[in-house]
């Protein structure tokens, strides 16, 4: 029992799974949490620096703000409640464009994975469309739902919906054989073992799927907003640079980052929660 | 052939004269061809061969996940049309076979689940089978957080439940370290003993076949792959590998395989 993993915890998932796109920053105790949490201050500490340093002595400061004028920028901003307006608007595109667009391409995908002569049919399609990149969307967008949220929305749930229907497909075709033989041996029939065996066994790539939609939504909001919105992050960006305000821009890209990483740890974090048995591995050998 | 069985003479699965072919686009394979076999109720089988013998194919038409290209398999005097209730696999990839987001206890209550059995019986079952193997302590653990050989031990628990007439294992001990393929060893035999099911054994380890079987079948390498012969395993168990008889025993087997394991290697190299 000493090749036991005596961690002292039970939650299943603490070990990342193989080819994870994102081996990142799981359950760390102790030391090592804290190492990490100090490395990543000293990080962005020295960037600042680093950075304030080359835009006060280096570089133009009108073309490249230091940071502690972008920070001053960004309190009455923030306080004004512009910048909440801004992030609400665009997060409020993202989420719904991305929920529709992953239940649509988890639902077409797992179709797909287990139902070759409709993969067959409409493959050769998928492979044409997924290259139509949101961005390449935008003008014919525009034309069918005007400027206003249904062309954001749009826009979001078609560059989620390739990604998320191609990694379930792939979830669902590398569910392991073996795992699927063994239930058919148990007693479980053909729908048991696509619901209850196929479907849990591929949460792994579905979720991957999902977490690089959600970053692609956050790329392809702003090309939306500056081509065809009048609020939101892109739209701040688009204004901001009209008027050369470069500061402005500034604090909207910050705010990008910002944005990008904190929904991403909440995505995590009830991935961990919720389906934290599902995400533990692939295979164990 | 040699029929006759330590417990019983009753015959439980017979396959007559089967060919398997596989067609690909890369060409067909004849994978087996004129392979008869009887397993008699309550047997320790063991199914010898170097890689490339399609023992595991022979296996996998007995679970009913291949269909023979001519020939029949019978299980109890029906053919085997599709994996029945009464054969269960055991795979060697623990945690490919295992539900990795099901606990120990819910890896053993799915196939009371989708058999079925009813709810008041589960408990009882499960309990039964987990202390058989040893894993009563871990129940709630799940198969992530289990050594190699207590994975193994929870898919014995997770096929007796469903009570099966017959076990079929596809080299299930071949991953783990030898210390722990030997205690495994010892787990199947008692469990065999105190159980009275069926097993049939794939293996590429001789030493493992005679410590095991009542019965080993010798595998010929592909293509067209038969089995060449039937040896007795008539020694009391547990065996030792360096009691004259065994060793023997152990000789003859090796002498047979040598010009087969030469024979694969030369299909290896001239493909």
């Amino acid at each position: 029992m000493t090749n036991l993993r005596e961690s002292g915890t039970t939650i299943p998932g603490t070990r990342s799974w193989t080819g994870d796109l994102f081996a990142a920053i799981h359950a760390r105790i102790g030391d090592g949490y804290r190492r990490t949490l100090l490395l990543t201050a000293a990080s962005l500490l020295i960037a600042f620096s680093v950075w304030q340093f080359l835009s006060t002595f280096v570089f133009n400061p009108f073309l490249i703000p230091p940071p502690l004028e972008v920070f001053r920028t960004a309190i009455p901003m923030i306080m004004s409640g512009e910048i909440l307006a801004d992030v609400s608007i665009s997060m409020s595109r993202v989420l719904v464009g991305f929920i529709v667009g992953s239940f649509v391409g988890v639902v077409a995908g797992v179709l797909l994975g287990r139902i070759r002569l409709l993969h067959d049919l409409l493959d050769p399609i998928i492979e044409l469309l997924r290259f139509l990149s949101p961005t390449a969307m935008i003008p014919i967008a525009v034309i069918w739902f005007g400027i206003g949220e249904l062309s954001k929305y749009f826009l979001i749930f078609w560059g989620t919906l390739f990604i998320v229907l191609i990694s379930t497909i792939a979830g669902v075709w590398r569910a392991p054989i073996a795992r699927q033989r063994a239930a058919e041996c148990l007693g479980a029939n053909r729908l048991q073992i696509f619901v209850l065996i196929v479907i849990p066994s591929s949460v792994p790539y579905i979720v991957t799927g999902m977490r690089v939609a959600m970053a692609s939504s956050f790329m392809s909001i702003i090309p939306a907003e500056i081509l065809a919105a009048d609020s939101g992050i892109g739209y701040l960006l688009e204004k901001s640079s009209m008027l050369l305000q470069t500061n402005r821009i500034f604090v909207a890209l910050l705010t990008i980052c910002i944005l990008g990483f904190v929904v991403d740890r909440i995505f995590r974090f009830f991935v961990d929660r919720i389906l934290s048995r599902y995400m533990s591995f692939v295979s164990l050998t | 052939m040699d029929t006759s069985c330590t417990r019983s003479e009753a015959s439980l699965l017979r396959v007559n004269n089967i060919q398997k072919i596989f067609e690909s686009s890369r060409g067909r394979y004849i994978a087996l061809d004129g392979v008869s076999l009887t397993i008699n109720d309550g047997e320790f089988l063991c199914l010898l061969g170097p890689s490339g013998c399609g023992k595991s194919t022979l296996l996998n038409i007995l679970a009913g996940f291949e269909p023979v290209t001519k020939g029949s398999v019978l299980s109890d005097n029906t053919p085997v049309r599709g994996a029945g209730r009464d054969r269960v696999m055991f795979f060697q990839d623990a945690g490919s076979a295992l539900f990795p987001w099901l606990s120990v206890e819910e890896n053993v209550r799915f196939g009371l689940r989708v058999r079925k059995v009813p709810k008041v019986e589960w408990p009882s079952i499960i309990d039964k089978y987990l202390k058989m193997v040893g894993l009563d302590a871990h129940r709630t653990k799940f198969p992530a957080e289990l050594s190699g050989g207590m994975r193994q031990r929870l898919q014995i628990a997770r096929a007796l439940a469903v009570e099966p007439d017959v076990l079929l294992m596809d080299e299930p001990f071949a991953s783990l370290d030898a210390l722990t393929r030997r205690r495994m060893h010892s787990v199947l035999l008692e469990i065999w003993q105190r159980t009275d099911k069926t097993i049939v054994f794939v293996t590429h380890d001789i030493a493992e076949a005679i410590l095991l079987a009542d019965r080993i079948g010798i595998m010929s390498v592909g293509p067209g792959s038969v089995i060449t012969e039937f040896l007795k395993v008539d020694r009391p168990r547990p065996r030792d590998l360096t009691d004259p008889t065994v060793a023997q025993l152990f000789n003859r087997i090796e002498s047979l395989l040598a010009p087969e394991l030469a024979r694969s290697e030369q299909l290896l190299e001239s493909p």
